[in-house]
């Protein structure tokens, strides 16, 4: 009898084993997690928090530049400053979300382009009614186009403000302002109002594993936001990693200048609160990349991810806040905190992208 | 006897189920043999699948580039545009017609460059980047200025060997020229070969598996990536031949040159059929979907082009040290080369550990010792020998063979 209950086990299990083909056993155990509590807990914990903490940050902007245009003075441009970097530092959460409305209306082009043009800006400027919504303004709109606008049009707070009160020019600079805060105001509600009314049960129930199912999509925009908008953007192309010198002038934030820093941690705890499910507003935990990994016995991958998110978080908070400086006196700093951030790339894009059985969908430039 | 039943009923299980999926069949078929053809000649469907154009591109843009290091006429910039060469500029005269200045490779870029000693470690990346660029720089406006003058104990200028040949040094004896040139050997071409194209993260990135069993072929290509990156890898070394299927050696400057003269080395010969041998049973493992048989040469193709080097560092170093106080412009010839091998040290790839043979520390610690006071001009035979036993013990030949 004993010997009768081990054949047929040894049976089974060799029937399935010898049934299966190819990566079919891993194929199995990915389709039985729960990817829907997993893409829930991003779409209502996270990603609509965060889209919803934006709408309300610009909602402040919007108004800060109304009291601005009607009284340009030192104390509405501090508002107005104080209000831009709050929405900026928002914004840090939520740029690595290319999926839905967004994608659909290049929404991270319109709003993050670095570094601006202020050559355009200034087209902009003096021709006025610019279609902030066309891609060749996409270098003079968003919050790097408004960096310049509050704090590198004058070389200081007088001559700023001497220009937005100048009789000739002034209403001119106060009309651009005045567009690229309603232009972000607006398709960030579109962006918003198609998640709460439409894409979130989209988002949820598209759980398959393949190519344009949503949980695959949206692994690979992320991990794409990392290799590119935080990696290369915000700290591989201003330190050179990308050209044959340095260039110092591409920084995020360059007319601030002291902010570089903030909103690379930003970004990066972002991208870790999102890795473990961590929710936006409260900071609770929820199923995550993390839980999924767990359940298919890569807890090692887990450790090793967040082990090298800290360890990179640790290289970028030794930086200087101002980049530029950074850059200009100890450039190798740089390029640490950016062999650290790679060193998370090879990890999400190889090893975990491996355990999830989910392929790539976009591919570097590098071959030859 | 029942103990004997079950694996008759899993084997028969096996293969009622076994025969529908390919990938499952070239993992089994794994260990078998795979038949190398007789030359590095790969077909599909009639058609010839090797193709590295932009390694020939690329060996004949440093080829040109070392040459015009030697040009006292030229200036710092033209000579920096041949290093990070931009698409559509002139700055080849491109005697072979291999369209160098329309095209968009250059050297630089892929100087320590490779994805698994590099692409999380662009700190290191950057500081030998700068080492080339700073030999650039040196040479121009240290050496060039001095062409006319003799070289002496910390200053630069021209050195006469016995048999008439004139050298041109820096302050300390170098070469700036030869330290480029050799130093090229481990960062551009042995670093691209051991940890970029035979590495499992560029030959199995993304799809490549998945695609190379089933044949998927590039867009347009008569090749698989992965049969592709094989082939770019073996354009490193062969990529100057005129002929892939019967390589002559000795074609250009680099490792294919060195191939040479260390298998003309009777205590190394065979190594240049090994290495030859290994490119074409691995492509052909590759096109047998056998990856076992595939790694196991890229494993003896990082032994073998890391032996090239080390070996011509040893050989260096101990040719410069018997022509030390008796021909001091030979002996510093033959130091600068020696100094570029070492330099190519940190590049090499021990399949053991998968790291190079001498680290990158110890390479530091080496270059800083023969560059130590006045350099060349009073590094002593002890020193020399020192080093060279050193070097030798890691790669496990001795240096008395690779100094004849």
């Amino acid at each position: 009898m004993f010997k009768k209950i081990i054949l047929s086990i040894t049976f089974s299990i060799g029937f399935m084993f010898a049934c299966s083909e190819g990566d079919d056993l891993d194929n199995n155990q990915n389709e039985s997690f729960d990817r829907g509590s997993l893409q829930t807990n991003l779409a209502d914990n996270i990603i609509i928090p965060a889209y919803q903490d934006l709408s309300q940050q610009l909602g402040l902007l919007v108004s800060a530049k109304e009291n601005f245009i009607a009284n340009s003075n030192q104390e509405n441009l501090e508002v107005l400053r104080n209000n831009f970097l709050e929405s900026y530092m928002v914004w840090q959460s939520l740029e690595m979300f290319n999926i839905g409305k967004a994608e659909e209306n290049f929404y991270h082009y319109q709003m993050n382009v670095y570094p601006t043009n202020i050559d355009e800006i200034q087209d902009n400027i003096t021709t006025g009614n610019a279609d902030l919504f066309n891609p060749n303004n996409n270098d003079a709109a968003g919050f790097p186009a408004l960096d310049y606008m509050l704090y590198g049009i004058g070389d200081n707070d007088t001559e700023i403000l001497d220009t937005y009160n100048n009789q000739d020019y002034g209403q001119n600079h106060k009309n651009y302002v005045s567009s690229l805060i309603d232009q972000m105001k607006s398709i960030t509600e579109i962006v918003l109002n198609d998640w709460t009314t439409a894409y979130r049960d989209e988002f949820i129930a598209s759980t398959e594993n393949s190519a344009s199912s949503a949980v695959n999509k949206f692994v690979n925009d992320f991990i794409y936001y990392f290799e590119k908008g935080l990696r290369a953007n915000k700290i591989g192309i201003p330190a050179g990693n990308f050209s044959s010198s340095p260039l110092p002038h591409t920084v995020e934030g360059y007319y601030v200048r002291e902010t570089s820093k903030d909103l690379t941690l930003e970004a990066l705890n972002a991208f870790q609160n999102l890795f473990n499910g961590t929710h936006y507003i409260t900071n609770d935990s929820g199923v995550g990349f993390t839980d999924y990994l767990n359940y298919l016995d890569r807890n090692d991958l887990v450790n090793l991810i967040n082990n090298q998110l800290d360890e990179a978080r640790a290289k970028i908070s030794i930086l200087d806040d101002n980049y530029f400086d950074q850059i200009n006196n100890d450039n190798t700093k740089m390029t640490q905190a950016y062999d650290a951030l790679q060193t998370v790339v090879v990890l999400i894009k190889v090893d975990m992208l491996q355990a999830f059985n989910i392929s790539v969908d976009y591919v570097d430039a590098d071959g030859d | 006897m029942k103990k004997l039943i079950t694996p008759l009923v899993l084997a028969l299980v096996l293969a009622s189920c076994s025969s529908d999926d390919d990938k499952t069949d070239n993992n089994n078929n794994n260990n078998q043999t795979v038949d190398a053809p007789a030359t590095y000649l790969f077909t599909r469907n009639g058609e010839n699948t090797v193709s590295y154009s932009g390694q020939s591109q690329r060996i004949a843009m440093a080829e040109e580039l070392i040459s015009a290091l030697k040009d006292e006429t030229r200036d710092e910039v033209s000579l920096d545009a041949m290093f990070a060469h931009v698409e559509g500029d002139q700055d080849f005269s491109d005697p072979d017609m291999l369209e160098l200045n329309a095209s968009s490779k250059n050297v630089r870029s892929k100087t320590a460059g490779s994805a698994d000693y590099f692409s999380s470690n662009s700190t290191d990346a950057n500081a030998i980047k700068a080492d080339f660029d700073s030999w650039i720089s040196s040479q121009v406006n240290d050496v060039f200025p001095n062409w006319e003058n003799t070289a002496s104990p910390g200053n630069a200028g021209l050195a006469q060997e016995l048999g008439g040949s004139i050298r041109y040094v820096n302050e300390k004896g170098l070469e700036y020229n030869q330290a480029f040139a050799k130093s090229l050997n481990g960062a551009f071409l042995a670093d691209q070969i051991c940890n970029n194209y035979l590495s499992s993260a560029v030959l199995d990135a993304g799809d490549n598996i998945t695609n190379n069993d089933n044949d998927v072929l590039v867009d347009g290509k008569d090749y698989t990536t992965m049969e592709h990156k094989w082939d770019e890898a073996f354009g490193y070394l062969y990529g100057a031949e005129e002929d892939e299927t019967s390589p002559v050696l000795g074609v250009d400057s680099f490792l294919n040159k060195y191939l040479d003269k260390v298998e003309g080395d009777s205590d190394f010969a065979g190594i240049a059929d090994d290495i030859y041998n290994a490119f074409k049973l691995g492509r052909a493992a590759i096109v047998a979907k056998n990856y076992t048989v595939r790694d196991e040469q890229v494993e003896i193709l990082r032994e073998k082009i890391s032996m090239i080097i080390g070996i011509r560092a040893v050989y260096y170093l101990q040719v410069g040290k018997t022509n030390l106080g008796v021909d001091n412009a030979s002996a510093f010839h033959d130091l600068s080369e020696g100094f570029g091998f070492i330099y190519s040290l940190q590049f090499t790839r021990n399949p053991m550990t998968d790291a190079p043979y001498v680290s990158k520390s110890m390479v530091d610690g080496y270059i800083n010792t023969l560059m130590e006071g006045n350099g060349f001009w009073d590094v002593t035979a002890e020193t020399l020998d020192q080093m060279s036993e050193d070097i030798a013990a890691e790669f496990g030949f001795t240096v008395d063979q690779a100094a004849n």
